[in-house]
């Protein structure tokens, strides 16, 4: 019985390598995975110099709305088609300003003087472009002019003394001795007893929206309570009256206002209106950085 | 069986590294939702430049303070004044240099550096 020699299977008789193939292939898509992982997801880079397309949309918003005031400025449209560019909005950047636009004019940012005048810059801006929004219908474009304000006050109608009756004298009487003639000048009563001095506007986070009055006898210092001061605004009025605040002093008096409104100040029957209606836009406190509501001082003195 | 482990091993740290990279370094993830407070310096003072333009072109001194509000900036006044002295010592654009002056006085923070640029007085008026 003999063995025969069988040539052992190449399986067997070929130089192993040293790695694994396998465990290599395995090892690195694993090792990919989990190092695209934990870099995309579990600690992404944290973006410290980003550009203006990255940033959320209400801070977009607001640097196109810095361009367009920008280019109401300087008038310059290739800078401004450069900076809307870098936003990276669509197709056409400038059609998305007048979206924008739209949004805006559809919310309450247009209630305020600065919203309202940065989407009419923006208007400004794309409407040349011939590109179209819905702000289009609801604003117009140019600056409306300044509202005016027709106050009728009561005025006393004056009764004019009855010129005196010439009555013939008979020729033989004495020389008539001349008498000094008295002319009376009607006044309306009461509607100067007293006048607007100043008016002042102030941003305080903690004094937000009022409009403060002090009313002065005429040497400027001294506050004179009772007096009735009205607010008006379109479709509303409201009487406050000075001396309610007595650690303000006598002739103090205040009154809040609501946001987006205008107030005609004045004292019914003793003071003209003041000349421009007191607009409650918002504002920010310089001293503290906070938002507030533009208040206002007013001031009224006596001129009897 | 040793072989196995080793070689996967060895891969493995070399795919976490590959991976590190082109997710940090290569390829980092790109967020579309920033808040302007990470906005870069340059962009910030486009932006601070834009509003002092709008602000000389219709005097709204509380509108270019809240727009400005959106930087989140302790001191604006200050921080206008910063950007203001800034271009003035870099010797950026004149003009821009001239409006950012305009919005820092408007926020009364006119310095002696920036009396030069002050815009000028309009004649005839």
């Amino acid at each position: 019985m003999s063995y025969t020699e069988s040539t052992p299977s190449p399986k067997y008789t070929r130089p192993r390598r040293f790695f694994s193939p396998i465990g290599v292939i395995l090892g690195f898509a694993l090792g990919l995975a989990g190092g695209l992982l934990i870099s995309w997801v579990f600690f992404p880079v944290e973006e410290i110099d980003v550009a203006p397309w990255q940033l959320q949309t209400a801070d977009r918003e607001q640097y196109l709305i810095a361009i367009a005031l920008a280019y109401s400025e300087d008038g310059n449209l290739d800078r401004a088609v450069g900076r809307l560019l870098s936003l990276r909005l669509n197709d056409d950047p400038i059609q998305a300003m007048a979206d924008t636009a739209c949004r805006l004019a559809t919310t309450g940012y247009v209630n305020s003087t600065s919203g309202l005048r940065a989407v009419r810059s923006m208007m400004q801006f794309y409407q040349p472009q011939g590109r179209v929004g819905c702000a289009d219908e609801m604003i117009s474009a140019a600056a409306a002019p300044t509202q005016v304000v027709d106050v009728t006050l009561p005025t006393s109608t004056p009764t004019l003394t009855p010129a005196a009756t010439k009555t013939a004298t008979p020729e033989s009487a004495v020389l008539a001795t001349a008498t000094p003639l008295a002319i009376t000048v009607p006044t309306p009563a009461n509607v100067s007893a007293f006048e607007a001095i100043s008016v002042n506007t102030l941003c305080s986070g903690a004094e937000s929206g009022l409009i403060q009055v002090q009313v002065y006898q005429i040497n400027g210092t001294t506050g004179i309570p009772g007096q009735t001061i009205r607010a008006r605004w379109q479709g509303g009025d409201s009487y406050f009256v000075t001396g309610m605040i007595p650690e303000r002093g006598p002739g103090f008096a205040d009154f809040q206002m609501t946001e987006g409104m205008s107030y005609i100040i004045d004292m019914p029957g003793a003071a003209s209106p003041i000349d421009a209606a007191l607009e409650a836009v918002p504002c920010t406190d310089p001293n503290t950085g906070e938002r507030a509501i533009t208040s206002y001082r007013v001031i009224f003195r006596s001129i009897t | 069986m040793v072989r196995f482990f080793a070689s996967l091993l060895v891969a493995l740290l070399v795919g976490l590294g590959l991976g590190l990279y082109l997710g940090w370094v290569q390829f980092p993830v790109q967020q579309t939702d920033s808040a302007a407070t990470v906005l870069a310096q340059r962009y910030k003072d486009e932006y601070t430049v834009m509003i002092a333009q709008g602000y000389l072109a219709d005097q709204d001194i509380t509108g270019a303070l809240e727009r400005l509000r959106m930087f989140q900036v302790d001191n604006i006044p200050t921080y206008v004044q910063d950007v203001t002295e800034r271009y003035i010592t870099n010797s950026r654009d004149v003009r821009d240099i001239r409006v950012l002056v305009a919005l820092s006085e408007g926020l009364g923070r006119l310095t002696p550096i920036m009396e030069p640029y002050r815009p000028l007085p309009v004649s005839g008026a």
